[in-house]
């Protein structure tokens, strides 16, 4: 949840209008829900319960859930407004996020 | 206090202060994004008591003690950093220049967003979120 504090916590109101956050997760809509309340960020969570989009995009850590499940490699994508890549992370650590002022920098570069 | 007990207690403190650090500072992203500063930190403290240990004259005990649960720390740091959180790496079809897959997913609401929607509209932020479970 860290790193959605830090980004929405960095962005502007105008920013916030200008730009769609979408988090994609693997938890129940409900649940992603109460937490975007409890933020008042406005972040569109998306649930992606079977993790099937995060597999196309090749963003599965394959047996790390507390089950041996899947569970998605945090990542981070900025799209320009034409729908292009313009930015990216990958973590390579779980404890690891991008710095929001990373993420900032590539949105305000667009 | 002996010398030795001196370097034990500190050695206690730094230990003890690297895991209320990192779990109050947790959302500042210079000290959440460098976890491999416990592990230094541990080392730190493990140095202590090793010397602690070293100049211990009468009570080695206390001082043994410290680098028994030091050591601990400092392996136990080093494993869960650089071998249990370490995520391998995937091929992803993320693409700077690229336009990435399209995808339709609910909202909290219920309803259908798909990516194409924000095409020539808005710029989009993606973070895939490892979640609760």
């Amino acid at each position: 949840m860290a790193e959605l504090q830090g980004l929405g916590a960095h962005l502007s109101q105008a920013e916030k209008a200008g730009v769609e956050i979408v988090a994609v997760s693997p938890d129940p809509n409900e649940r992603s829900q109460k937490i975007a309340e409890g933020l008042h960020l406005g972040y569109r969570f998306l649930a992606d319960r079977d993790l099937a989009v995060t597999r196309r995009y090749g963003l599965v850590h394959a047996g790390a859930g507390p089950n041996g499940q899947d569970v998605p490699r945090p990542a981070t994508v900025v799209l320009d407004r034409d729908g292009v890549v313009r930015w990216f992370s990958v973590t390579r650590n779980f404890q690891v996020r991008p710095d929001p002022d990373d993420v900032l920098r590539a949105v305000r570069a667009l | 206090m002996t010398v030795s007990s001196k370097l034990a207690a500190l050695g206690v403190v730094v230990a003890i202060a690297a895991i209320a650090a990192y779990a109050l500072l947790l959302r500042v992203a210079i000290v959440r994004n460098h976890p491999e500063g416990y592990v230094v930190a541990f080392a730190l403290a493990t140095a202590l008591a090793a010397l602690a240990v070293a100049r211990a004259r009468a009570r080695r005990w206390p001082a043994w003690l410290v680098l028994g649960l030091t050591s601990l720390l400092l392996a136990g740091g080093a494993w869960f950093n650089f071998v249990a959180a370490r995520v391998p790496d995937t091929p992803t079809v993320l693409r700077v220049g690229e336009r990435p897959p399209d995808f339709t997913l609910s909202d909290a609401a219920g309803r259908d967003v798909s990516l194409s929607e924000y095409r020539g509209k808005k710029p989009v932020v993606i973070v895939f979120y490892r979640g609760y479970w």
